[in-house]
């Protein structure tokens, strides 16, 4: 076993000079900043949905797309504060309330929607063009934040990864429902909280690993 | 540049952290001999082993020279400096958790085990009581018991030791055994 002065001694000769992290509601800006131009891109690539500005004068698709960007905003936020050591943890609650009105939006919606059902539903076309959609913005989303947030493997990775995650789920669902024709309020469920789930579960699984393997 | 002493002549941590991430080495020494001691006690609170405790201060040194650029001179240097101690205590408690729940402590009622010699307390308490029961024997029965079974002379040894005969010993004996078996069935009783 090496002693501990020994240890100081290492580190000591290690010391080369670090550059500081900026404040964490910078780097937060930075990262919504990308996710900004990542849905600039799809909207030019792929063009929002033909019906989005009747849509958006709709209270309740408003109210759950401003909810879910504003989860998104907050979550980011919150990651990026709650992954310096030292601050407090309660700052990883931050998004709580965009998250439950966004949630209470997609919620209401589903109980007074059922009747838009129709039979003629979704095709299998537009199904793969939200996975796509879902691909393109999420995983650069997803990778940004990881390597923003490599620091926080030796720390406390788990809840922090998935704050992030809400973040990155919250504006891909944004994205969807800004891009795509859902009409069917069971298939705007399912995208959002499908995809909240799958990045809050595999964050959760595997988030401290990712973490570790870019920091390496 | 600040001056890395407080008013009350103690080190502060704070600039002494800024200036390591400057690259001053010197400062970055005295920080870390200055809160190894610290360190060394927030482990000791939580972490009962010595070497665990250890291996803990450690760790801890090894994360903070890792993530030592996330620490921003404007806010305090203490809850910076905790927050990342728990987290390696933790780790550590954790790992203790897990390879605890592999262990059984071996402790004395463990060692009754049916080989002679691993009862030697029970043993020592026999031979406790055998002693006293010795000690109240009248006096040439005591002294034959001692020398012919504890001492394990011969008779001729024996008789020449004490100048009692032959036959006067091995009477004395008989008679001392005799009694010691009375003395010790009323004790058990």
């Amino acid at each position: 076993m090496t002693s501990t002065s020994d240890v100081i001694d290492s580190l000591v000769a290690d010391a080369k000079p670090v550059r500081r992290l900026q404040p964490p509601a910078l780097r937060a800006l930075c990262w919504l900043m990308f996710a900004a131009l990542m849905l600039v891109l799809v909207a030019v690539g792929h063009g929002v949905r033909p019906d989005l500005m009747l849509k958006l004068h709709q209270p309740d698709f408003a109210t759950s797309v401003v909810a879910a960007l504003t989860t998104g905003v907050l979550a980011a936020m919150a990651s990026f504060i709650a992954s310096v050591p030292g601050r407090s943890r309660r700052w990883l609650l931050l998004p709580a309330p965009a998250l439950a009105l966004w949630i209470s939006t997609i919620g209401y919606g589903c109980l007074t929607g059922w009747v838009s059902i129709g039979p003629e539903g979704l095709s299998l076309g537009e199904t793969a063009r939200c996975f796509a959609t879902l691909a393109i913005t999420g995983i650069p989303m997803s990778l940004a934040m990881l390597i923003m947030l490599r620091y926080v493997a030796r720390l406390s990775p788990t809840p922090v990864a998935m704050t992030g995650s809400l973040a990155v789920a919250a504006m891909t669902a944004a994205a969807l429902s800004l891009f795509h024709p859902l009409d069917a309020t069971v298939m705007i469920l399912f995208w959002n909280f499908g995809v909240t789930a799958l990045f809050l579960v595999l964050s959760g699984l595997y988030g401290k690993r990712l973490l570790e393997w870019v920091a390496r | 540049m600040a001056r890395e002493t407080r008013a009350d002549g103690r080190l502060d941590w704070s600039i002494s952290m800024a200036r390591a991430q400057a690259g001053d080495r010197d400062a970055y020494r005295r920080l870390l001999d200055a809160i190894t001691p610290y360190l060394r006690a927030l482990a000791a609170r939580r972490l009962g082993n010595r070497s665990d405790v250890e291996d803990a201060v450690q760790d801890i040194l090894l994360t903070i020279h890792t993530v030592r650029h996330t620490y921003d001179p404007a806010r305090p240097f203490g809850p910076w400096l905790v927050a990342i101690s728990d987290r390696r205590i933790v780790d550590r408690l954790r790992q203790q958790g897990r390879f605890n729940a592999h262990e059984t402590p071996l402790e004395a009622a463990h060692e009754t085990l049916s080989v002679s010699e691993t009862n030697l307390q029970e043993e020592a308490a026999d031979a406790r009581m055998l002693r006293d029961a010795v000690e109240h024997l009248p006096a040439g029965q005591r002294d034959a018991i001692r020398m012919l079974k504890l001492e394990e002379l011969s008779l001729l040894e024996a008789s020449a030791a004490s100048g009692m005969s032959a036959t006067s010993l091995k009477v004395a004996t008989h008679r001392a055994l005799k009694k010691l078996r009375e003395m010790i069935k009323n004790q058990e009783a």
